[in-house]
């Protein structure tokens, strides 16, 4: 099958094509915009049967969106950054709903101070919401997420929302090659959308997001959305069986790099993720036996996944692309927790890097690879490390002088 | 030493005012206190609860109090309203204030719920205020008295300070009501109070929630109008009542109920579901000739 | 562009119901008053995109008081949940998988604080966007739901529980309502009306009159409130009566923008006679009557009937 070149952007709106996306409520944000640009033109030339509608703003644009989805129809929708975060109210409300539409996330840092670049504290704001997660390292594995997020979305063990997340700038307008399959193949994989839990007939009135009070109604259908989510890793491994079959390519909840005999293995996710398979390469060359883990699937949480690859090793180092201010990065405390009961376990190391989109170089992954191997055979454990080189900083005091900033 | 006092009342009786009166009161004799109303959706009208802690020593307790010492019930027709569920908890060491005008309906079949005290603050109020508005500094004042650890002028201060507090500048108002809260002070014996630990229930046992599919567990009702049955009707405490001699069917009150609660007949008669009727006396205030009286809730015209 | 009145009198009301009884909201709710009023002429197949408010409890687990279908959003996009309803609803007629008589009428329910307030911007691209829905408001001049604190909605001089009267400022709330109908109207929606359940020929007049115009259908309804407003709740059409009497609620609608008045009192009663039915303007009048404010309140009213005369 030939393939195109095309950015994640546009790689995500064939997804959306492909699956027959009914309606798509929009709001332009960069580096998000080529996604709806794109899905604007296909629905006004005709190529998409739906609506294609401009919002007044996120808030609005993921209420419009769980509105049609709660009606019946299949919805697509997009952000970034600042508009995820404008809309974050909308996520709850509407996972609650429980309507499985699927919403992409170009991640892009957060302000202040505002900026364009990515890092992953816009998507992990909304790790809490009931939308599952999956985030992508490349354009195909962006258009083959959309149509596995429809399949997994709508199956009737999980029926929650969906956010796939790419990188801004990495993955938002780069081009690669990716495969498009054909409509029909699409159709094998993907059936139509017909809910019967959530909708609006006139024959069939029913009242959707009814308040509740008291603490075991809300616990209840709260706890039902927690179970709905973790029945998603083995809806999704099904899928991707099926996927396998029909496309040809295969997706795990996480993916293994060299992991097979790797004592040390660093873990990633989203593009990074292919830096870091570099420096394991460079390390593998070296006679280093190291290997990557990348998050794929990020909600729900594959814990045990996680566990069985790495609990065995002898250190593991968590490069965040995300920072929670005042505690350090989001993945090493989860991924810590879900190792934690097992009696032997590697030691594991926190490490911030690439923050706002700052490069992660060789020197970098060196440092981190070379901690981790002294932290393994000492036992001493450093803290939560930021990445940064020397010849950063030294560019960086420069800036601060040039913005009048003396010190003493 | 710790005495758990749980006041029930609807919207409007100002529960959480006479909770807060205990609260402060008990806090100027010294002690260590704890009040706290809880609200539900319910408005005006709909049955609410709030609750006091007093104790000599830190009151390692929150929330709500399922096991009472004391229980105030500010409005009688709360006995029997399943909300409210207000004798829920209580045993026999339990002391029962009711505000009522009904003492023989009420005392019937309560004794053996715990040791039953009534009182007619509302009438208290109406002969002292010329309105039944006082129920807050009345309640407020017989859970302090049934303590037995509280003077009376020490119930005085803290009614004057509540009342204050929630915005009530008319220094003869609130006179008026440091009076009522007085009277049904005085009204009232000082009990012994049996206190005990506090026992959730045991009767249960935890289980582990199973899965269910979305078409059970999403939070929406198909089940259209089923509102129904929820009876509002408990929340009167006056009844509107037809003179179908008088009726000339104009069908007003029928378009200005609120609730929806007036059906018109084929002779278009209106007729009141008095299971919703909320008692707003809309129908009583707009009907142009009369036609609709009003009586005092009260048992016997329940049926 | 006269069309030809269907109701007259009182008894060419539907004697349907079409909210039940037995809802938590207050006895003598004016909004419920206005909103069941209202229902009664759209009918059964509707469904309410509700923001939150007071009425977000309507339907509370596991009961529903509607007979069609309802839907809660967030307080600030009710208009972007109609829109997702309209648009979906039809998408899946036009494609065949919703029969066409399963279609019904998308209605934004919502407070005077998410009205005026936080969801005017998704009602301006609602409206923009020439979505076709109703919107019913009802206002009841503050954040009910949340105990009476101020709202854009709140009247110049009326006492709420976050613009108290006090010595710095006696007249309570300072700020003057907001004039959502004007604002409305800017955007140039097919309909826009007053109604008030103290009239509810003329409100099922006008209900039934923007049925014949596809877009933004727009009402906001005078909604006495006994419990924020601190009246009786048995007064609640006494109050809302004399608002319109006093002139302080105008009655109109506005038919492709041209404003028209569809009830003036021949005579406007004092103003006073409106204030004083209520706690929350009895600052005006006791301890001591504040003339000046009671001068503002009555000079506000004379200025917008002014701009009505020729
Ligand atoms: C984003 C957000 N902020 C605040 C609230 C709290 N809140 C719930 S209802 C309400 C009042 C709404 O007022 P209004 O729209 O006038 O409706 P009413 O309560 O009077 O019915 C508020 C402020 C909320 N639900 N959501
Ligand atoms: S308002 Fe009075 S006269 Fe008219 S129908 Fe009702 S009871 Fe009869
Ligand atoms: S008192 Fe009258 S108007 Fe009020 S709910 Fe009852 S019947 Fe309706
Ligand atoms: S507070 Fe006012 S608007 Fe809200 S339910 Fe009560 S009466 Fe109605």
């Amino acid at each position: 099958m030939a393939k195109e070149l095309i950015t994640g952007n546009v790689a995500a709106a064939w997804g959306v094509r492909l699956a027959n996306v009914d309606y798509v409520p929009a709001f332009p944000i960069t580096p998000q915009t080529e996604i709806i640009e794109t899905l604007s033109q296909w629905f006004d030339d005709g190529i998409m049967n739906g609506k294609f509608v401009t919002m007044d703003s996120e808030h609005s644009m993921v209420t419009a969106a769980g509105a049609a989805s709660a009606t019946g129809a299949r919805v697509f929708t997009a952000t970034s950054s600042q508009g995820l975060l404008y809309a974050l109210e909308v996520l709850y409300t509407i996972a609650g709903w429980r309507v499985p539409l699927v919403m992409v996330n170009v991640s892009r840092a957060l302000a202040s101070p505002i900026t364009l670049e990515p890092d992953h504290n816009d998507i992990l704001s909304a790790r809490d919401s009931g939308f599952l997660q999956i985030h992508t390292e490349t354009c195909q594995e962006v258009m083959d997420s959309v149509l596995m997020a429809y399949r997994i979305a709508e199956d009737n063990k999980v029926l929650l929302p969906f956010l796939i997340n790419m990188d801004g700038y990495y993955l938002s307008f780069t081009r690669e090659p990716v495969e498009i399959p054909s409509r029909e193949k699409v159709k094998e994989f993907l059936p139509p959308y017909n809910p019967t839990h959530a909708f609006f007939h006139a024959s069939t009135p029913m009242s959707q997001g009814v308040a509740v009070l008291g603490g075991p109604t809300y616990s209840y259908f709260k706890y039902q959305m927690h179970m709905a989510s973790q029945n998603a890793i083995e809806v999704h491994n099904t899928a991707a069986d099926d996927f396998n079959l029909i496309f040809g390519r295969k997706y795990g909840v996480i993916e293994e790099y060299r992991m097979d005999d790797a004592d040390y293995v660093i873990v990633m996710s989203n593009t990074f993720a292919t830096k870091g398979k570099t420096a394991v390469d460079r390390f593998r060359d070296k006679g280093i036996k190291v290997g990557l883990l990348r998050l794929r699937l990020v909600r729900p949480f594959p814990g045990k996944e996680i566990t069985a690859a790495l609990k065995h090793r002898k250190g593991v180092a968590v490069i965040d692309q995300n920072i929670s201010v005042g505690s350090g990065g989001i993945f090493y405390n989860e991924i810590a927790s879900s190792l934690y009961n097992e009696t032997k376990r590697p030691v594991m190391l926190s490490f911030i890097g690439g923050l706002g989109g700052k490069d992660i170089s060789f020197i970098e992954f060196q440092k981190v690879l070379n901690d981790t191997i002294m932290a393994s055979e000492t036992g001493i454990v450093p803290a939560t490390q930021l990445l940064y080189t020397e010849s950063e900083w030294q560019q960086m005091k420069k800036l601060l002088e040039i913005a009048g900033k003396t010190r003493q | 030493m710790m005495i758990r006092i749980r006041f029930h009342g609807r919207g409007g009786h100002g529960i959480k005012t006479a909770s807060r009166i205990a609260g402060t009161a008990a806090s100027m004799e010294g002690f260590n206190v704890q009040d706290f109303p809880l609200y539900g959706a319910e408005r005006r009208g709909a049955p609410l609860t709030a609750y006091t802690r007093i104790s000599d020593g830190t009151i390692f307790e929150r929330g709500i109090i399922s096991s009472p010492d004391i229980v105030i019930i500010a409005d009688d027709s709360l006995i029997e309203d399943p909300m409210a569920d207000p004798l829920n908890g209580a045993d026999t060491n339990t002391i029962i204030i009711i505000n009522t005008n009904r003492p023989h309906d009420i005392s019937e079949g309560l004794a053996a719920r715990g040791r039953v005290f009534l009182i007619d603050a509302t009438e208290i109020s109406m002969s002292v205020i010329g309105k039944g508005s006082a129920i807050s500094a009345a309640m407020g004042a017989a859970a302090c008295r049934v303590t037995g650890l509280i003077n009376k002028a020490t119930v005085e201060k803290a009614v004057v300070k509540e009342l204050t507090s929630i915005g009530i500048s008319s220094e003869e108002i609130i006179r008026k009501n440091v009076e009522v809260a007085g009277t049904c002070f005085d009204s009232l014996p000082s009990f012994e109070i049996i206190t005990r630990a506090e026992t959730s229930q045991l009767l249960t046992k935890t289980i582990v929630l199973p899965y269910e599919a979305p078409a059970i567990s999403t939070p929406n009702v198909i089940a259209s109008g089923n509102i129904i049955e929820r009876k509002t009707g408990k929340w009167r405490t006056f009844r509107p009542v037809i003179n179908y001699d008088k009726c000339n069917h104009c069908w007003i009150c029928f378009v200005w109920c609120p609730d929806g609660v007036i059906s018109l007949d084929d002779k278009e008669f209106p007729h009141i579901d008095y299971d919703h009727c909320k008692g707003c006396l809309i129908c009583y205030e707009e009907c142009p000739i009369k036609a609709i009286t009003v009586e005092r809730e009260s048992s016997s015209n329940e049926q | 562009m006269e069309s030809d009145t269907k109701y007259k009198r009182l008894k060419d009301l539907s004697r349907e119901e079409f909210i039940l009884p037995g809802t938590t909201v207050c006895g003598g709710c004016g909004g419920l008053e206005a909103l069941r009023l209202f229902h009664k002429v759209l009918g059964k197949n509707v469904v309410f995109v509700n923001a939150a408010g007071c009425f977000t409890l309507l339907a509370l687990f596991p009961y529903s008081p509607f007979r069609g279908s309802w839907l809660y959003t967030n307080m600030a996009s009710a208009p972007a949940g109609a829109q997702g309803v309209r648009d979906a609803l039809d998408i899946l007629i036009a494609s065949g998988r919703l029969k066409p008589e399963d279609d019904m009428k998308v209605v934004v329910l919502a407070g005077d604080g998410s009205t005026y307030d936080m969801a005017l911007s998704s009602t301006s691209g609602a409206i923009f966007r020439d979505l076709d829905f109703y919107y019913f408001c009802y206002d009841n001049e503050a954040y009910g739901n949340t105990g009476m604190q101020m709202s854009s909605a709140s009247p110049y001089g009326s006492m709420t529980t976050t613009s108290k009267p006090a010595h710095l400022s006696t007249a309570g709330t300072r700020s003057h309502k907001k004039d959502i109908f004007e604002i409305w109207r800017a955007h140039k929606p097919p309909y826009i009306a007053t109604i008030s359940p103290r009239h509810p020929v003329d409100l099922s007049e006008k209900v039934s009159r923007s049925m014949q115009y596809k877009g933004p259908k727009l009402f906001i309804a005078f909604s006495p409130c006994p419990t924020g407003w601190m009246y009786d709740p048995s007064l609640t059409v006494k109050i809302a009566r004399l608002a319109v009497d006093t002139g302080i609620w105008a009655l109109k609608e506005a038919i492709n923008g041209e404003v028209k008045h569809t009830y003036i009192p021949s005579k406007f009663k004092p103003v006073e006679e409106y204030l004083m039915t209520q706690g929350r303007f009895n600052h005006l009048f006791y301890p001591v009557r504040q003339d000046k404010i009671l001068e503002d309140i009555r000079e506000d009213i004379n200025s917008y009937w002014e701009q009505y005369k020729k």
